[in-house]
């Protein structure tokens, strides 16, 4: 084979491999999101005669906007989002980053066994969990509250209007904590040896080159997890909808996601989901943007 | 080389696919073409349909009709099937046939989703009675056969209550004097539950005090969800929950299922299909269990309204309608039919299968029950007739649960509750484009 020959066929090559990515992104992502953003912009009104007449989709402008905007419910699930992710986020990757780090740690014993035990929840489905969790939560067949009981302290009102937070979440960071722990463990396995070698001749303690030496260098891998974190939590759906039907706590748009679903399919209003999918898909980009501005110095100055 | 060949071998895939997505497509196209002309050769429907005994009732068709053969597919519950079809029909792909709840029919005749086959049902209609018969047309049109009732009735849990020593109720306050009865003698028990997302019960009870959810003059709409009657049952109701006379929790979960199983759950003032649901959760109380007429609010009255009960109808994307309106006329007037119906613990639509009930098994839950069916006829003889159901019955009935959950939680009034779900059931019609009356 020649070189020149390997320059013509050169020019047509780098088209031909991003093709298969291309095809897939339009076909699967770039056309249901313009058919989402044509739907949001689409109602169905009645029409015809008769006692009933026949809905029918007509153009109704940023009607469906304006009403997804106004919807106290669609905010209130944000907030409701934010209160969950303030207990399920911080703690996840706190606990992913403790056990990467004793993992990490030459002392620690029974490692293989640790991880695998760890990172296993992640391999449960979350529907599977939840309903897991919903088991031992439901104060009948609650372990924890049979303990309680047995004690004569009552039981413990997991799934209760002071409860339900903790208890989702809980359900969240059970599952996410192995996944996690994975990445950053991965990038603490890449951490040149001499450099804790170095800290350690220096005289500093374990804590030490965690905190200074460690921690610093796997910044990258906790931003990666943190933007991870935020976007999963705001698409929670899997969970609350899994535990609904055990509690009253739980109402059809208790998060955002649980609203689109409920107007598309419980109150027959495609467009009108249609357009609160938008809102929340530009929102979850909105956010990821700036979080990823505001962290890079931070995660590059980790590098440096 | 190698990798020459595998992308190769990937084209040739690719081109394969795209043979079998535009063989495929001429294929629908030339189905579609023949619809109008006389169907030569088997035809294969799709039909959709929870219940237990659905399967029996397919294959017996299917044996009885060589030309016609059906596939049946459980896709959930009633609420599941509903939004299942509109979905699957917009897209096109929707069954020929599925069972819905009367209380959907509407909302599913607005989405355009089902088709009128009163052209088939001649034969048929004098098969049923015509308060049922009117349970499924509109204006002339039929949009399905009515397949089961579910007439309101007490189910209890007999020998609980023989061994508290305590009456069956006759009047809902008798009810209420009853649930108090309870909480004395066996404090961990409860008479029944008031379970926030059952909106077809908490209908059926408020229809039985007189309240109509929806009315239609003309083209013109009113909805009562907050009307006198329905204020006055949500006021009952909320007495009983104030004294903690009855348990507010969401029904059939794990907790409610524990507790029934070891028989701190009284009763359950429901339909005539529930034996069958309950004997699914409990069957070690099979045989303990017994029905008895739903409570009335004035002794001597017997008026109950349906709660859930369903039609078998036939999609507007059906490509083969008579067939479907053949399919849905079989399944719900035949004997065979009508008697594995019964098997599976459903009160048919139809006359004939009425009458047969009475030389029939009662179903496992209330197997000690000799007079089960007798009961069942007469709740069944005293239904309201002519329930209206309104065009977004799934609007009002998410907008009631949500409502009525968060009144249990937050301990304010249920009257609230439903005047908030009427609001929110006015403004989703106006915004749809109906004339309500009263705004």
């Amino acid at each position: 084979m020649t070189a020149p020959a390997g320059a013509r066929r050169g020019s047509r090559a780098p088209y031909l491999f991003v093709a298969p990515a291309v095809v897939l992104f339009v076909a699967f992502l770039a056309v249901p999101i313009g058919y989402a953003v044509y739907l949001s912009v689409r109602g169905l009104r009645l029409t015809g005669t008769g006692i009933f007449g026949t809905r029918q989709e007509v153009f109704v402008g940023l009607d469906n906007y304006a009403r997804t905007l106004t919807d106290p419910e669609f905010w209130a699930g944000f907030g409701r989002l934010a209160l969950y992710g303030l207990i399920s986020v911080p703690l996840t990757l706190g606990l992913a980053l403790l056990f990467a780090l004793l993992l990490d740690y030459a002392g620690s014993r029974g490692r293989r066994f640790s991880r695998t035990a760890i990172f296993l929840p992640y391999a449960i489905p979350g529907v599977t969990a939840s309903l897991l969790w919903g088991f031992m939560y439901l104060p009948s067949t609650s372990p924890f509250s049979f303990l309680t009981r047995e004690l004569g302290l009552g039981e413990i009102p997991f799934l209760g209007a002071g409860g339900i937070y903790p208890s989702l979440a809980n359900v969240a960071i059970w599952g996410g904590v192995g996944f996690n722990m994975i990445i950053i463990y991965t990038s603490l396995r890449g951490i040149p040896a001499e450099l804790s070698d170095a800290a350690r001749i220096d005289g500093a303690s374990e804590w030490r080159i965690a905190w200074h030496v460690k921690i610093p260098l796997v910044a990258p891998a906790l931003v990666l997890t943190g933007l991870f974190a935020l976007i999963g939590t705001l698409q929670v759906y899997g969970e609350p909808t899994t535990l609904k039907p055990m509690t009253t706590e739980i109402s059809q748009t208790w998060v955002p996601l649980m609203l689109i679903y409920r107007n598309a399919f419980l109150r027959d209003d495609l467009p009108l989901a249609s357009a609160a999918s938008v809102v929340l898909a530009a929102g979850t980009l909105a956010v990821s943007v700036v979080l990823l501005k505001l962290t890079q110095r931070r995660a590059l100055g980790g590098m440096r | 080389m190698r990798i020459r060949g595998a992308s190769g071998s990937i084209a040739a895939l690719g081109m394969a696919a795209l043979l079998a997505a535009c063989s495929s497509g001429a294929g629908g196209g030339d189905s579609a073409a023949t619809t109008p002309a006389a169907e030569s050769g088997p035809v294969t429907l799709q039909f959709w349909c929870w219940g237990s005994g659905q399967k029996d009732k397919v294959a017996a068709f299917n044996k009885a009709h060589p030309d016609i053969q059906v596939q049946h597919t459980d896709v959930g519950g009633g609420t599941d099937t509903a939004a299942k079809l509109l979905t699957a029909g917009r897209a096109g792909n929707g069954p020929d046939a599925a069972c819905l709840e009367y209380e959907s029919l509407p909302a599913m005749i607005v989405a355009g989703a089902l088709a009128d086959i009163s052209a088939h049902t001649g034969p048929i209609k004098d098969a049923f009675s015509p308060d049922v018969w009117t349970l499924t047309s509109f204006d002339g049109a039929v949009y399905g056969v009515p397949q089961d009732l579910g007439p309101m009735v007490f189910v209890y849990n007999r020998k609980r209550f023989d061994e508290l020593k305590i009456e069956v109720p006759v009047t809902w306050q008798d009810f209420a004097d009853v649930a108090a009865q309870v909480r004395k003698k066996d404090p961990e028990a409860y008479l029944a539950t008031f379970a926030p997302a059952e909106f077809g019960n908490f209908a059926g009870l408020a229809q039985q005090a007189g309240a109509s959810w929806w009315k239609v003059q003309g083209t013109t709409w009113s909805v009562g969800i907050a009307d006198a009657p329905s204020l006055e049952v949500a006021g009952f109701w909320q007495g009983l929950i104030d004294k903690d006379l009855i348990k507010a929790q969401p029904l059939l979960t794990p907790e409610w299922n524990n507790q029934l199983n070891k028989g701190k759950i009284l009763s359950w003032p429901s339909a005539l299909w529930a034996p069958g649901v309950l004997y699914g959760i409990a069957e070690k109380q099979a045989g303990d269990w017994a029905i008895a007429p739903l409570p009335q609010w004035t002794a001597g009255d017997a008026r109950v309204a349906f709660q859930g009960g369903s039609a078998l109808a036939v999609t507007k994307n059906s490509k083969h309608v008579q067939a479907a309106a053949t399919f849905a006329a079989w399944m719900n007037t035949d004997k065979t039919a009508n008697d594995l119906q019964i098997a599976a613990g459903e009160y048919p639509a139809s006359l004939a299968g009425q009458r047969a009930t009475s030389t029939s098994e009662p179903p496992k839950l209330v197997g000690g029950q000799k007079d089960y069916w007798q009961v069942a006829a007469k709740a069944a003889q005293n239904t309201i007739p002519h329930i209206s159901w309104g065009p977004n019955v799934g609007t009002a009935s998410s907008a009631y649960q949500d409502a009525v959950a968060a009144a249990v939680r937050d301990k304010t009034p249920l009257a609230d509750a439903l005047k908030k779900t009427q609001q929110v059931v006015v403004d989703d019609m106006k915004a749809t484009g109906f004339q309500v009356a009263g705004s």
